[in-house]
């Protein structure tokens, strides 16, 4: 190539030019050209795996069965340089404060807990100790444990930000830890005492009924999922008498209503008239738009405060890491807390690429399977996506999402509507809306979508993933 | 859902002007699903057990004649510190299985010492003299012998409710293993002095443990069948032994059990809220998905015919540290030819998992009915929460061989009920009440029956938290 190089140089400067040159060939030449590319679309795999229910009346209702005893709840806590504060009204969310609708009461309450930070190692609570105190986890992560039935320490749970310790004590003045809780990272807990919580119920009667509310709720007849019992006699002999029974359906279900993914595509009449060869340009103006949607569609099914996938999961289905990096245990347990089926893990290519480092580390390699034709990874059987939508934070932590899908199975199911005025694909549409008087053409093109989960262990997240380790 | 925030706020300064949704909403119809039920599951054991159709309501397993061999478990209470035998358990033992006065019983028991070792004690040597029983009341004791080439070998670990040396009951004898407790053992000891007393005390006793060392045992395999004789290897004109197998003259008999309910549906909601969904079929099949999670349940969990109760006491074993090893599956897979399934709860699952990561192992997955799920060693390993974890957080593996044909585990029920509506499951209208209330009686009939001992095995003391 050099010495081509040369020559040519060599030739230019001093000889004439005997053939015509390549950038005049050029001139008669037709240039190959690709549609417009776009470096903003991903697989989708989220898309790919939901299945879409048909939603014929833009709203969908999920009828369930009734439930005594909604899950537990998470208090949300806001800080003031080291002063960390309990955002009142998520106080709520204890079962046992469920019942409180005054926010003044709440704040009160709010306003008594005190403020305690515990190193690595230190010990919050001793099992058999007398539990005089709710704690509140404002940040940090504890490892409750209980020596098991040949005496070694048995691990039971890993708890964080937002859970709580000692509930039991609100209905029983008499309980005792019934394990060790023990600070594995530097945490800081907000913490009501007994004494206080007793002046607080004789000064505010609501707190007391709100108290004991819970506690009848707590002892109705259900199941280990809160839901209403069904009675049913087994293996009696002789004549019984049965109990009769019926199975009562929450009386307020949710409904999902369809979101929207909007937008007016604007092409010039005449860049639309003329400039149509090899590729139309209405076309691939339209053909970007739509994988722009799709891509906020998948955004919003993952992200959307309402139905998204990350706020909508149940909270007894969200377990943090157990030491940080996404290791093989914590997506063993994050399977067990699905383990009905579970269709797919979705996660960051990040997060995927850490728990890739975590199996090395340890000398295993999961086998990848084959999905619709697609070599992808997996974890025991089980598809792990990659899906750039699941944010990670500033601090470099991320969501790993497991769940089951489809109608069939109580899953995690799509929403869409087909059959729409102007279809272009199933669930979005492009509507010709008119020229303006600067000859501009509008399209109005719309995407249709929401997601459901119909029963809550379809769907679990195990959060707290931490990225930037598994280095050390 | 932003953009509809935002198209709200601006109707509040500029007028709406076009049907908002809420109005719309009114003149749509919602999709509206089944109503869910988060309680069911899976119900892998329902799936995998071949069911096999009980004409008559009952069940019998006729098995080879066997002779009882009694090497069962001893039971204790617990009061405070002190941990006492439960007297008639002591007739598990074998050198005592044909005492049956309950006051000689209630005497041994009350000669047991209480002893206890902390984890590495040695509890008996291998070749010194065995002079006392020991019952181990709580904790884990792992056997040993040396082997071949004197390295120790392995012999088992015995757990609670286990013994060590009844031979001494017969006469005098040597450990012949090595005892080491690995965790705190708490024990029962009875010496070989205060049983000679009783012995001299209890007539009775003598005559027991007599019958028991003169050994007229009849012939039988190591399983206590009795023996079918067989001449092999022989030459010439040898004579030839005659044989006949010899049946259990009362072989178990399996009733079929039930789970039963009475469903009330109102028949003003029975007969006008039926589109989409026909509300009798949805009130029915909730109820029915709850009996068929009893009927798991009570596979597994019923104390006379539940999985987890009627397993052999020589194919209990427990894990040899605690959490669920790779060592601990092999062994149990090991107990039986043609293991087809391993059963366990989801945590325990995850905890079996985490052991193999820790080993650096990664178990292939298999294809069971067109899903991949796990897998050891080629066997399935399907979750099934009906598997009870107890309050110290320990819980059991199950391994089965199932089917007729292989001498397995087999599900009953009949098919052909009167009014079925499902194999095994019938729903017949009861009445009408003065309330308009229909009742319905939705009964499921169901039993298991384990064909031959070593079709079922189970892990035992399986630690999920370590």
């Amino acid at each position: 190539m050099t010495q081509s190089v040369q020559r040519e140089l060599d030739g230019n400067d001093e000889q004439q030019q005997l053939s015509l040159g390549t950038a005049a060939a050029r001139n008669l030449a037709t240039t190959t050209k690709t549609p417009p590319q776009m470096q903003g679309i991903t697989t989708r795999w989220l898309l790919r795996v939901l299945p879409w229910v048909q939603v014929g009346g833009g709203t969908y209702r999920v009828n369930r069965r009734m439930r005594h005893t909604s899950g537990n709840g998470r208090v949300a806590f806001g800080n003031i340089g080291e002063d960390v504060q309990i955002v009142a009204p998520t106080l709520a969310e204890l079962p046992a404060l469920r019942g409180i609708t005054d926010p003044d009461l709440l704040q009160t309450i709010a306003g008594q807990f005190t403020q305690a930070t515990y190193q690595p190692g230190d010990t919050i609570a001793q099992q058999d100790q007398a539990a005089n105190q709710l704690i509140l986890i404002a940040h940090g992560k504890v490892n409750t444990t209980r020596p098991g039935k040949y005496g070694d320490l048995t691990s039971i749970a890993t708890l964080a930000d937002g859970d709580h310790l000692g509930q039991a004590m609100l209905n029983n003045a008499d309980t005792t830890w019934p394990y060790t809780a023990t600070a594995m990272t530097p945490v800081i807990t907000l913490a009501l005492s007994r004494e206080r919580l007793d002046r607080l119920v004789a000064a505010h009667p609501e707190l007391a009924d709100s108290i004991r509310d819970h506690a009848v709720s707590a002892a109705a007849d259900q199941n280990e999922h809160g839901e209403a019992g069904i009675n049913l006699a087994a293996g009696h002999v002789g004549e019984h008498t049965l109990d009769g029974t019926y199975v009562d359906y929450e009386l307020s279900p949710r409904e999902y209503e369809l979101s929207i993914a909007q937008t007016i595509l604007r092409v010039h009449s005449r860049v639309a008239d003329l400039y149509n060869q090899p590729h139309n340009q209405t076309e691939n103006q339209l053909r970007l738009t739509v994988e722009a949607l799709r891509e906020r569609q998948e955004h919003e099914l993952v992200n959307n405060p309402e139905f998204g996938l990350l706020h909508n999961a149940d909270l007894s289905q969200r377990i943090p890491t157990r030491s940080g990096p996404p290791t093989p245990d914590d997506m063993d347990d994050l399977l067990a807390a699905v383990w009905k089926d579970p269709a797919c893990l979705l996660a960051h290519p990040k997060t995927i690429a850490a728990f890739g480092r975590e199996c090395s580390k340890r000398g295993i390699y999961p086998q990848g399977i084959d999905l619709n034709g697609h070599k992808v990874p997996a974890w025991r059987g089980v598809p792990l996506l990659p899906c750039n939508k699941i944010p990670v934070a500033d601090n470099h932590t991320s969501s790993v999402l497991a769940m089951r899908v489809g109608e069939q199975n109580q899953g995690v199911v799509g929403l869409h509507q087909v059959g729409l005025p102007d279809e272009y694909e199933p669930g979005l549409s492009v509507r010709f809306m008119n020229i303006n008087e600067q000859a501009i053409i509008s399209y109005l093109v719309t995407a249709y979508y929401s997601a459901a989960i119909l029963v809550p262990d379809a769907l679990g997240v195990l959060e707290h993933v931490e990225l930037g380790r598994g280095d050390d | 859902m932003t953009s509809a925030t935002e198209a709200e706020t601006e109707t509040e300064e500029a007028q709406q002007l076009s049907l908002g949704t809420a109005a719309a909403r009114n003149l749509a119809t919602t999709s509206k699903t089944p109503p869910q039920m988060q309680a069911v599951t899976p119900r892998w054991l329902l799936r995998v057990l071949p069911w096999v159709d009980v004409a008559g309501g009952t069940y019998r397993v006729n098995r080879r004649l066997t002779y009882p061999v009694g090497t069962g478990k001893v039971s204790f209470s617990v009061t405070g510190d002190d941990i006492r035998v439960v007297p008639p358990t002591l007739a598990e033992l074998p050198a005592l299985r044909v005492v049956t006065d309950p006051g000689v019983l209630e005497a041994i028991a009350g000669r047991f010492d209480q002893g206890s070792y902390e984890p590495g004690d040695t509890i008996a040597r291998h070749g010194d003299a065995a002079n006392q029983l020991i019952l181990i009341a709580h904790g884990k004791v792992s056997t040993t012998k040396p082997g071949k080439y004197g390295d120790d070998a392995n012999l088992g670990t015995l757990t609670d409710g286990d013994h060590l040396g009844h031979t001494i009951l017969a006469g005098d004898a040597t450990w012949p293993h090595t005892a080491v407790a690995l965790t705190r053992t708490l024990t029962l000891h009875l010496t070989r002095e205060s049983f000679d007393r009783l012995v001299a005390a209890h007539p009775e006793l003598a005559s027991a443990i007599d019958d028991h060392t003169s050994g007229d045992k009849p012939d039988q395999n190591k399983h206590g069948e009795a023996s079918i004789d067989l001449t092999a290897g022989h030459e010439g004109e040898q004579l030839i032994t005659g044989t006949f197998v010899d049946y259990e003259l009362r072989p178990r008999e399996y009733d079929l059990s039930i789970a039963q309910t009475v469903l009330r549906i109102h028949s003003r909601v029975a007969d006008l809220y039926n589109q989409p969904h026909n509300q009798t079929e949805n009130q029915l099949r909730l109820t029915v998905q709850a009996l068929r999670e009893r009927q798991e349940h009570e596979l597994l969990n019923n104390p006379h015919f539940g999985l987890l109760h009627n397993a052999d006491l020589g194919q209990r074993i427990p894990t040899r540290s605690g959490p669920p090893t790779p060592d601990d599956m092999d062994n149990l897979v090991s107990r039986r030819r043609k293991t087809q399934f391993l059963l366990a709860h989801p945590k325990a699952i995850a905890a079996f998992g985490r052991e193999c990561t820790g080993r650096g192992l990664y178990p292939d997955e298999v294809d069971l009915n067109g899903r991949r799920v796990r897998a050891w060693r080629g066997i399935p390993l399907l979750p099934c929460d009906k598997i009870p974890i107890s309050d110290d957080h320990t819980t059991s593996v199950i391994a089965m061989r199932t089917g007729e044909d292989d001498h397995g585990v087999v599900g009953l029920h009949q098919v052909g009920l009167p009014d079925e509506y499902e194999p095994g499951l019938s729903v017949r209208f009861m009445n009408i009440s003065e309330q308009a209330i229909l009742s319905y009686l939705v009964t499921a009939y169901y039993s298991v029956a384990v064909l031959v001992p070593d079709a079922l095995g189970v892990l035992e003391h399986v630690e999920i938290g370590r």
